[in-house]
């Protein structure tokens, strides 16, 4: 059975790559538009690991990752982050917060399916 | 594959863009909205991201300058000034250009993006300075940075196990190397003999100098993730570029040959030649992320709607068809299927219509940018209003509306509004206002441009007409009249033509393109108290409201929007026909017989005269018979007609049979240039 990965990024674009990169490899994927919208999908479903950009309006990556970490069910799913964002004091917020691992933008299709699959394992 | 999503990314970006100019605009009234500060970022940041995802480099380098300095503005660093707006909208039309040419390869348009750049540094390197510095203008001096640069020694020791839950160490080298120049050397020794070597682990660890201007987090940044799966020493071991270095590059050579390990305490000794500091800026706060609103609609290619337009339009007609056979027929089931099916059409195609209507906002904000630069240059205080710019039209028509709406603003903003002092001595506020009104009336949208600048005398209109031999000097008008002499050819109220507006570009062709998708102009003024031009425009192009007409048995419509009256013409009458004008009543008037111009043989059934407007003329066009009004869809005549101007389109009718669109203006203007050739 294929994993569920959850995507949050607020531009179109990227979620298409990713998306299109990540269902190649049999990926069941989830989309969602901002970390608000994200988290309509936190219903109780199954999710294996969610992958979000940091700036997005509504509810931003970290304001996201508190909120996932808050609910029982999701409280020790991985997050990655996929971001432009490469400075020090973010991705330290970011791990405190509860982020599982941080990818910059742009990542090459193999570098994003490494690093999923190494918190997947 | 990739150049989908590109082309995504550019549409997207293009949307990012407009955000930006909408933002930026608002930002210049209120100068303190976080809110609006922080969709900016957010916008920069999306355009810098993706770029470099999708092969924009320059874009996404030249974004990243620019978002840093509004990463300053929003975290209280610097303040938004004049200047720093002014270079964000050209920074806006630089971007503009990388998304639509991609990397750019003239040099001249390097040199350009390149000096931008340098600008928008300034604002970051030296905010308190950087007005002085506007006067060097040296591409050179800003580019070479002194090199602050630090080496440092790296040793990274995976656990063997690191490999079994997917790391795939040779990416963080990648991330090293995206840092500086590094000079990796691998350490495989530990490696088994093959009958204990274990494929899924691994053995190999690295020893990597790099040389970098990152602060030393910065590459603890890129372990962060498997600090606990490896041993690792980041060592700063040189100010400056070790690699560089003779020194380096010996204990390198001596190294190879003797098989000692480099560490950080031999690489100390090598001695620098120089030694810079670099203060480093760090710890930039986290921003405020404010409400937007949501997204409440999707996006489709123009095409597919133009696909699902022409679909229903070919429904409508098969409907039409099957209305008529049910009729024939008679029995009662089809009947009632049919009315049925009409009635669903009738929605599908009022639906699929509104679905093809986009809001003119995206239009507008260009107007407004108009309006901000040209007051600027001109050194005019303008106030740029907008009502009603969630009106909706046709794309069709909002793509062909753009120029002659820029035309008509930069008119008013150019001739219109007058300098703040000569407004003063006129008792008005030094602040001109230029309205810009859109509205629903019927089956038309209308468009006011509002000025409350200095007006035209219609005296002086028809003075210059008179000399301009447009009319002649007896002539009684009234005053539209004599306002709609302003869109005749060869009429320009303006000696000198100016460097903004004009251009060779009079009214005359605003009222062209604007009957081109069948509207009208018209416009009024006075003196000292503004001008208004009215656009009258049809809600969409492809549904038109016709005449259906009959020559030599064939049917054509003629637009009912053109039409003035409809005249019979008894037998009698037609002897009055003399010279090609004819005079019934009161009114003489030149005709035109559609006979001669579809040159059919020419038949005694001449019934009607179907009177249209052309500029400020009125001329007759002679048909056989009037048949009816007829709401009709028009489609596009095929290539192989093209050429053809006098039909623009051709209508499908309810029995399958095809009847043309006459473009009346077209009409009568081949018909007049055929006559002068004569």
């Amino acid at each position: 059975m294929g994993k569920t990965v959850l995507i949050v990024d607020d531009s179109e674009s990227i979620r298409e790559v990713v998306n299109f990169t990540l269902e190649n490899e049999g990926y069941d994927v989830l989309v969602g538009i901002d970390g608000e919208d994200a988290l309509q999908f936190l219903d109780g479903r199954h999710i294996d690991i969610i992958i979000t950009d940091l700036h997005m309006p509504n509810l931003d990556g970290l304001g996201l990752i508190r909120k996932v970490r808050e609910i029982e069910t999701y409280k020790h799913i991985p997050i990655l982050f996929l971001t432009t964002e490469s400075q020090a004091s973010k991705k330290m917020e970011a791990k405190q917060a509860g982020a599982t691992g941080w990818i910059i933008k742009p990542f090459v299709p193999a570098k994003l399916l490494s690093a999923i699959s190494r918190v997947l394992r | 594959m990739i150049d989908k999503f590109r082309a995504k990314f550019v549409e997207e970006s293009l949307d990012n863009v407009q955000d930006l100019e909408e933002s930026l605009l608002l930002l210049e009234n209120d100068r303190a909205d976080k809110e609006i500060i922080e969709r900016i970022f957010r916008a920069m940041h999306s355009l810098k991201g993706g770029g470099a995802m999708f092969g924009f480099t320059d874009l996404s380098e030249f974004t990243h300058h620019l978002e840093t300095v509004f990463d300053w503005v929003r975290n209280g660093k610097l303040a938004i000034s004049d200047d720093l707006i002014s270079l964000t909208f050209e920074a806006i039309d630089q971007i503009k250009h990388y998304l639509s040419v991609g990397d750019l390869e003239d040099e001249d348009e390097k040199k350009q993006a390149n000096a931008l750049t340098n600008k928008v540094k300034r604002f970051v390197s030296n905010p308190s300075e950087h007005d002085e510095v506007e006067l060097t203008e040296n591409v050179q001096s800003v580019e070479e940075e002194e090199d602050g640069s630090k080496s440092y020694f790296i040793k990274f020791v995976p656990h063997t196990d690191i490999l079994r839950n997917g790391t795939n160490p040779l990416f963080l080298l990648d991330d090293l190397h995206d840092l500086g120049t590094a000079h990796v050397i691998y350490n495989d020794t530990k490696a088994p003999l093959y009958d204990a070597f274990d494929p899924v682990s691994c053995y190999v660890s690295w020893i990597i100098i790099l040389n970098t201007e990152e602060a030393i987090n910065e590459i603890q940044d890129v372990f962060i993730f498997v600090e606990d799966e490896c041993d690792l020493e980041i060592t700063e071991v040189f100010e400056g570029n070790i690699l560089e270095q003779k020194d380096f590059q010996d204990l390198l050579e001596s190294c190879k040959e003797s098989g000692e390990t480099i560490s950080s305490e031999i690489l100390k000794n090598v001695q620098p030649a120089t030694a810079k500091e670099e203060p480093k800026e760090a710890n930039k706060k986290k921003g405020v992320q404010l409400k937007e609103t949501k997204i409440s609609s999707i996006r489709v290619a123009s095409n597919k709607i133009d696909e699902l337009v022409n679909l229903v339009s070919e429904l409508v007609t098969i409907q039409a068809q099957l209305n008529l056979y049910a009729e024939k027929d008679g029995q009662p089931g089809i009947i009632a299927l049919s009315e049925n099916i009409q009635k669903l059409t009738r929605q599908l195609r009022d639906n699929a219509f509104e679905i093809s209507l986009i809001p003119l906002q995206n239009d507008l904000m260009r107007f407004q940018r108009l309006v901000r630069d040209l007051s600027k240059e001109l050194n005019k205080e303008i106030d740029f209003i907008i009502e009603g710019g969630d009106i909706e039209l046709d794309k069709n028509i909002i793509e062909h509306l753009t120029d002659p709406l820029l035309h008509m603003i930069r008119n008013c903003i150019d001739h219109g509004i007058e300098m703040p002092d000569e407004r003063i001595t006129k008792g008005k506020s030094p602040k001109g206002t230029i309205i810009f009104r859109a509205y629903y009336e019927g089956a038309s949208v209308i468009i006011k441009v509002i000025d409350d600048g200095k007006g035209i005398d219609p005296n002086f209109i028809l003075k210059k007409a008179i000399s301009k031999g447009l009319v002649t000097e007896d002539v009684e008008l009234t005053r539209k009249e004599i306002f709609d002499l302003v869109f005749m050819s060869g009429f320009s109220t303006r000696e000198n033509v100016s460097d903004l507006s004009g251009r060779g570009v009079g009214m005359d062709v605003v009222k062209r393109k604007i009957g081109a998708i069948r509207g009208e102009v018209s416009i009024d003024s006075e003196v000292d108290k503004g001008t208004t031009i009215t656009l009258e425009l049809p809600l969409t192009l492809s549904i038109i409201d016709g005449l259906l007409v009959e020559v030599a048995k064939k049917q054509y419509v003629i637009p009912i929007s053109s039409i003035e009256k409809l005249y019979p013409l008894p037998e009698a009458d037609r002897n009055k026909i003399f010279n090609e004008v004819i005079s019934l009543g009161e009114e003489q008037f030149p005709v035109i017989d559609l006979q001669k111009v579809f040159k059919t043989p020419s038949t005694n059934e001449k019934q009607h005269i179907v009177q249209v407007k052309y500029e400020n003329k009125k001329i007759g066009l002679i048909v056989d018979d009037v048949i009816g009004e007829y709401q009709t869809v028009v489609k596009p005549l095929g290539k192989l007609l093209k050429s053809q101007e006098i039909i623009s389109g051709a209508s499908i009718m309810g029995d399958g049979s095809i009847s043309m669109v006459i473009d009346t203006n077209r009409l009568i203007h081949n018909n007049w240039i055929q006559k002068l050739n004569k």
